[in-house]
C-alpha cells in the first residue's frame, strides 16, 4: 500500500504540483535545495518526499524558465550553497498555480465526497 | 535531462553529503545510512546518459578544469608524454624521410637499377659496361628510358683556387629519365655523348653558388674542367642531388667507338638506370631483360664465359640499402620509451584516481553510468596525450634538426628528413593510442570503485586494492622495459669501446691526408706525374713540422681500394678464373715509415727501387700467412701479366692494417712501388698524399697547398682530413646509433625511477597511519625503512629478472649490431641490472626517509 501511495504522489508531483511546492516555499525567503527537500518532507508530515534525482533538475528547469533565481552564497566556515529565490515572474506563476490547484482540489473533493480541510 | 550542469551536480553532491551526515549524526551506522539513501542514489543512477557531441565538449571542459586544478600532476604527465611522443615522432621522421618517402623524382616507383651478374663468386651485382648499356637501351621493350652514369672527380681551374669536385659522367637521357630539368639553362641533349660535342657540363646548385657566386651569366660561358675548355650549359635546382649530394657537376658520358669496343665490354663501371614503362610490372621487365641479356650473350660469347644475367632492383632499395635495420632498432627503442612513459602516466592516474575516488563514486551516485564515467576519464587521458603529443611534435621538430646535424654521412637521404604531414599523422595516431593505452586501465578501475568506500570520509580503506596490484604491475613492466633498453645501449657502448680499442695497425695521430688527382690531359705520361711528386715531396719535406711525406693510391679509411689478380711464380693456374686476386696498393717510397706501419721482416721501398731497377714488392702478414703459410715470402716473385711477365720480388713483410673499417678482418695486401708501374703505358693515377707532422696536422694544409702551387698552380687538393678524423668518421654511424640508444635508455631509466618513486611515495602517504601505528607499537625506524625500501625493491627485482630474460631472448636481434661483444655479454648483463637497482634504491630511499620520520603521535591524533 505504502508503495502505491508513494507512486501516486510521485506522479502527482511530477504533473506540476512539485513546482507549486517549491515556488510556495520560496515565497517568503530564499532557500537552498537541501533545505527545500527537508521542508517539504517535514511540512507534509513525511508523506511528500522529493528524490534528489528529481529535485535539483527541477530547480534547474524552474530557473531556466525564469521563475526562480539561484545564487551561490558563501558563508565563513561553511561550504558554499546555492540559494534560490522567487522572481516576479515566479510569483505570478505561483499565484496562478495556487488558483488552479485550489480548483483542482475542490473538484476532486466534490467528486469523491472527501471534505476539504 | 541526461546530464546536469556542474551547478546541479555540485548541489546533488552536497545534498547526498548533507543527508549522510545528518543520518550519521542521528546515530545511524555507515551502512544503515547508505541503505537509507539507497533509493535516492539508485534513482540518480538510473538516469543514464547517451553519447552526444555536447557531452564530449562538456567532458573536455571538465577535463581541462580538472587538470588546471592539479598543475603539478598536469606538468609531470605532459612532460613525460611529450618526451615519449616527441622521441617517437623524431625517429619516425627519420624513418619516414629515409625509408618511406618516395624518392624526389617523377614516378619514382618506376625507377630501377640494372645489375649484372658474371656468374662468378663476388661478381654479382656489378655495374654495366658501355656496350651493355647500349644493348639495354636499344634492345629492351619494357623501359621508357635507360640511362647510365659513373661518378668521377673533376679538377676545376681558372678563376680562384684550383678545386677538385665530385661529379658524374652521365648519358644524355640521365636527367629526363629522372624527370629533372635545369633551374637555369638546360640539361644535356642527344648527340652530346659524341666526340667533339661532349665538352659541356651541368653544375649543381651548390657548386654554382659556392664557386660561381650564383652568377646566372655563367650559363653559356666556358670554364676549364680537367684542363679542357668546357661550356656550362645549365644549373640544376638545389633539390636535385643524384647519385648523392656530394655530386656537384655532370658531364656527358662519351659513347665513342673506343667505349663501345669489344675490348671495353668487360669494363663494368656504369650504374644502369631504367624507367619502367607505365603499366609494366617489375616481373615483366625482368623477363624482357632476360631476353636482352640472352641476345647479347650470344653476340659476345668471349665476354661471358661463365654466363651472364641481369637483375632489376628498385632505385629506392638501392639508395636506402641496409640503413633500415639500425633505424628500426631505434624506432623500437623509442616505442619502448613511450610504453614506459605510458606506464608511468597510467600509474600517476591510478594514484590520482584513488584520491578522486570520492568524486568518481559521487558522480556514479549522481547517475553517471559506468560507461559514462569511463568515457569522462578517457576524455581526460586522450586530452592529456593530445596536448602531450602537440608539445612532443614541437620537440620532434627541434630534435629532427639536431638529428640531421649529428647524423653520419652514411645515412642516405638524411637531408630529406623533416616533419611532414605523415609525421604529424603518425604523431596524432601515437598520441591517441597513448591516451587510450594509459587511460583505459585506470578509468576501468576507478569506475568500479564501490560506492560505500566513496562516501566514507577519508576513504582510506580499499585504497591499496584499487591502486595496488595494477600499479605494481606497471612499475614492474617499466623496470623490465627500461632494462631491455639499457642492456641494448650497454651492449652498443661496450662494442664501441671495443672497437675504439682496435689498433688500426698504423699510427693515426698527427697524420694529414688529402687527395691529389693530376689530370691526364697535362700529365700525359707516368714520368711527368712522378717528377711532380718528387718535386712536391722534396719541397714539403724541407718544411718545418713535416716529418714524413708519402702517397698511396688506396688510403686506409678513404673508401678507396681495390684488388687485382696476379700469379705467383711456380704456381701455374689451370684456368684464368683460378688466378689469385688480392688487394693491391701502389705506394711511394717511405710510405710504411710515414704511416707508421711496422716492417716485420725485410725492408720497405726506397727511391732506389726505380723503373730501371729490379722490381720489388711488399706483402702484409695476412698475405704471407695465406700464400706462404710454411715458408718466408721473402725472395718469392709475383707478376701481373702472364704474357710478358715483370717479376716483382718480395723484399719485405709489413704488419696488417685496418683498411676499410676498424671492425674489418685483416685482408691480404700486396704493395708495389709507385716508381715501378705494373705495365708500360701506365699513366698518372689519383693518389692520396699523407704527411706525418710534429704539430697539428691542420697547420700543414696551407703549406702543402703552397708547395703544390710551386710545382703546378693548377692542381687542387680535395678530401683533406687528418687520419684520426677519417677513423672517427668510419665510426660515426655506430656512434650515432649508440648515442641515440643510450639517450633513450637514459630517458627510460629516468622514467622508471620516477615510476618507482611515485608508487613508493604514494604508498607511504597511504600507509602513514599504519606506519604510525607500527612505530607506536615499537617498530624501529630501520624496520620502517626496510619495509618501504623492500616494497620498491621487490618490484625492481621482479622487473629486472623479466628484463634480463627478455634481453637474452632479444639478443639475436642485437648481434648484428655488435662488435667483439657477445649479445649476452656477461659484463653488460651484470653491470646494467646493478646500475638499475642502484637507481631504484635511490628512488625508494627518498620516500623511505619520509616514512621513517612519521611521528606516531601525530598520525594517531589526526585520526
Amino acid at each position: 500500500m505504502q508503495y502505491i501511495k508513494n507512486r501516486m504522489l510521485d506522479r502527482e508531483l511530477k504533473k506540476g504540483s512539485a513546482e507549486l511546492l517549491i515556488l510556495s516555499l520560496l515565497e517568503d525567503q530564499p532557500r537552498h535545495g537541501y533545505d527545500l527537500s527537508k521542508l517539504i518532507e517535514a511540512r507534509s508530515g513525511g508523506v511528500l518526499k522529493f528524490r534528489v534525482a528529481s529535485l535539483y533538475p527541477l530547480l534547474y528547469r524552474l530557473e531556466k524558465r525564469g521563475w526562480i533565481l539561484g545564487r551561490w552564497i558563501e558563508k565563513a566556515g561553511q561550504r558554499r550553497r546555492r540559494y534560490y529565490r522567487l522572481t516576479p515572474a515566479g510569483a505570478n506563476v505561483l499565484a496562478s498555480q495556487r488558483d488552479t490547484w485550489r480548483e483542482f482540489v475542490l473538484a476532486i473533493s466534490r467528486v469523491t465526497g472527501v471534505e476539504h480541510a | 535531462m541526461p546530464e546536469w550542469p556542474d551547478d546541479v551536480a555540485e548541489e546533488l553532491r552536497q545534498h547526498l553529503d548533507d543527508q549522510y551526515r545528518e543520518l550519521r549524526a542521528a546515530g545511524a551506522s555507515h551502512d544503515d545510512a547508505l541503505r537509507a539513501m539507497a533509493d535516492d542514489v539508485n534513482a540518480v543512477r538510473s538516469r543514464r546518459s547517451r553519447l552526444r557531441p555536447e557531452l564530449i565538449a562538456a567532458d573536455v571542459r571538465y577535463a581541462f578544469r580538472t587538470l588546471r586544478r592539479n598543475p603539478g600532476f598536469a606538468i609531470v604527465v605532459l612532460l613525460t608524454l611529450a618526451l615519449g611522443i616527441g622521441a617517437n615522432a623524431a625517429i619516425f621522421s627519420v624513418v619516414n624521410g629515409v625509408l618511406l618517402r618516395p624518392l624526389p623524382f617523377r614516378d619514382a616507383d618506376r625507377l630501377m637499377v640494372i645489375w649484372g651478374d658474371l656468374k662468378r663468386p663476388g661478381l654479382n651485382d656489378i655495374p654495366a659496361s658501355a656496350g651493355e648499356y647500349v644493348d639495354y637501351r636499344d634492345r629492351s621493350h619494357a623501359f621508357e628510358q635507360v640511362s647510365a652514369y659513373d661518378t668521377v672527380g673533376f679538377n676545376l681551374t681558372g678563376g680562384g683556387e684550383p678545386e677538385r669536385v665530385e661529379g658524374a659522367v652521365v648519358t644524355t637521357t640521365f636527367f629526363s629519365l629522372l624527370g629533372a630539368s635545369a633551374q637555369a639553362g638546360r640539361t644535356f641533349v642527344a648527340g652530346e655523348d659524341q666526340p667533339g660535342r661532349d665538352d659541356v657540363v651541368v653544375l649543381s646548385h651548390s657548386l654554382w653558388t659556392r664557386r660561381f657566386s650564383a652568377n646566372p651569366a655563367i650559363v653559356g660561358q666556358t670554364i676549364p674542367v680537367d684542363g679542357r675548355p668546357t661550356q656550362v650549359v645549365g644549373v640544376m635546382p638545389a633539390a636535385f642531388q643524384f647519385p648523392d649530394r656530394s655530386i656537384e657537376i655532370w658531364k656527358p658520358f662519351l659513347l665513342d667507338a673506343e667505349a663501345l669496343s669489344d675490348n671495353n665490354r668487360g669494363s663494368h663501371g656504369y650504374t644502369a638506370l631504367a624507367r619502367l614503362k607505365a603499366g609494366i610490372s617489375r616481373q615483366q621487365a625482368q623477363a624482357d631483360l632476360n631476353a636482352v641479356t640472352a641476345a647479347f650473350k650470344a653476340d659476345h660469347p668471349g665476354n661471358y664465359r661463365n654466363g651472364f644475367g641481369a637483375t632489376l632492383r628498385p632505385l629506392q632499395e638501392e639508395i636506402v640499402g641496409d640503413t633500415g635495420r639500425p633505424l628500426m632498432v631505434l624506432l623500437g627503442a623509442v616505442a619502448v620509451v613511450l610504453l614506459i612513459a605510458c606506464a608511468n602516466v597510467a600509474n600517476l592516474l591510478l594514484a590520482r584516481a584513488a584520491s578522486r575516488r570520492k568524486e568518481i563514486a559521487l558522480r556514479t551516485a549522481l547517475g553517471a553510468s559506468r560507461g559514462r564515467l569511463v568515457r569522462q576519464l578517457m576524455t581526460e587521458s586522450v586530452l592529456v596525450s593530445a596536448v602531450g603529443g602537440l608539445i612532443g611534435l614541437g620537440l620532434a621538430a627541434w630534435g629532427v634538426d639536431l638529428l640531421i646535424a649529428s647524423a653520419p654521412d652514411s645515412i642516405p637521404r638524411i637531408q630529406e628528413v623533416g616533419v611532414d604531414a605523415r609525421v604529424v599523422g603518425f604523431t596524432a595516431l601515437v598520441s591517441l593510442a597513448t591516451g587510450l593505452l594509459f587511460g583505459l586501465v585506470p578509468a576501468l578501475r576507478a569506475s568500479r570503485a564501490p560506492l560505500n568506500d566513496a562516501l566514507k570520509e577519508g576513504g582510506r580503506a580499499g585504497g591499496g586494492g584499487v591502486h595496488g596490484f595494477a600499479g605494481r604491475a606497471l612499475v614492474v613492466s617499466e623496470v623490465a622495459l627500461s632494462l631491455v633498453l639499457l642492456i641494448a645501449a650497454g651492449l652498443l657502448i661496450h662494442s664501441f669501446t671495443r672497437l675504439q680499442d682496435v689498433a688500426p695497425g698504423f699510427d693515426s695521430s698527427r697524420l694529414l691526408t688529402f687527395r691529389l688527382s693530376l689530370p691526364e690531359s697535362r700529365y700525359t705520361t707516368f714520368q711527368k706525374g712522378q717528377s711532380f711528386f718528387d718535386e712536391f715531396f722534396t719541397g714539403l719535406r724541407r718544411r718545418p713540422g713535416v716529418r714524413g711525406v708519402a702517397a698511396t693510391n688506396a688510403l686506409p679509411f678513404s673508401g678507396f681500394g681495390g684488388s687485382r689478380s696476379f700469379h705467383i711464380e711456380g704456381r701455374e693456374e689451370k684456368r684464368p678464373e683460378d688466378q689469385t686476386e688480392e688487394q693491391l696498393r701502389i705506394v711511394t717510397d717511405g710510405y710504411f715509415a710515414a704511416m707508421g706501419i711496422p716492417i716485420v721482416t725485410g725492408r720497405e721501398f726506397t727511391e732506389r727501387d726505380a723503373l730501371n731497377q729490379p722490381r720489388v714488392a711488399v706483402v702484409n702478414d695476412a698475405m704471407a700467412k695465406k700464400h706462404w703459410p710454411h715458408e718466408s715470402p721473402i725472395g718469392k716473385r709475383v707478376s701481373f701479366s702472364t704474357n710478358e711477365p715483370h717479376w716483382y720480388e718480395i723484399v719485405g713483410v709489413a704488419g696488417n692494417i685496418k683498411h676499410r673499417a676498424l671492425e674489418a678482418v685483416d685482408r691480404p695486401e700486396l704493395y708495389v712501388p709507385y716508381r715501378q708501374p705494373l705495365f708500360a703505358g701506365w699513366t698518372v693515377r689519383p693518389m692520396y698524399v699523407i704527411a706525418r707532422t710534429s704539430a697539428d696536422p691542420a697547420s700543414i694544409v696551407a703549406i702543402a697547398r703552397h708547395e703544390i702551387a710551386r710545382v703546378d698552380p693548377d692542381q687542387p687538393i680535395s678530401d683533406v682530413r687528418t687520419m684520426d678524423e677519417r677513423i672517427g668518421r668510419s665510426l660515426s654511424s655506430r656512434r650515432f646509433s649508440m648515442v641515440l640508444l643510450a639517450l633513450f635508455a637514459g630517458l627510460a631509466l629516468t622514467l622508471a625511477a620516477v615510476g618507482i618513486y611515485g608508487i613508493v611515495a604514494y604508498s607511504v602517504t597511504e600507509r602513514t597511519h599504519e606506519i604510525g601505528v607500527r612505530v607506536a607499537l615499537g617498530a624501529q625506524r630501520r624496520d620502517v625503512m626496510a619495509m618501504v625500501v623492500g616494497q620498491g625493491m621487490t618490484m625492481t627485482i621482479v622487473g629486472t629478472a623479466i628484463g634480463v630474460a627478455a634481453s637474452a631472448a632479444l639478443a639475436r636481434l642485437m648481434s648484428s649490431l655488435l662488435f667483439g661483444v657477445s649479445a649476452v655479454d656477461p659484463v653488460t648483463f651484470v653491470a646494467i641490472p646493478l646500475l638499475l637497482i642502484a637507481v631504484a634504491l635511490a628512488a625508494c630511499y627518498v620516500p623511505a626517509r619520509r616514512a621513517m620520520r612519521v611521528d606516531p603521535l601525530e598520525t594517531l591524533r589526526s585520526e
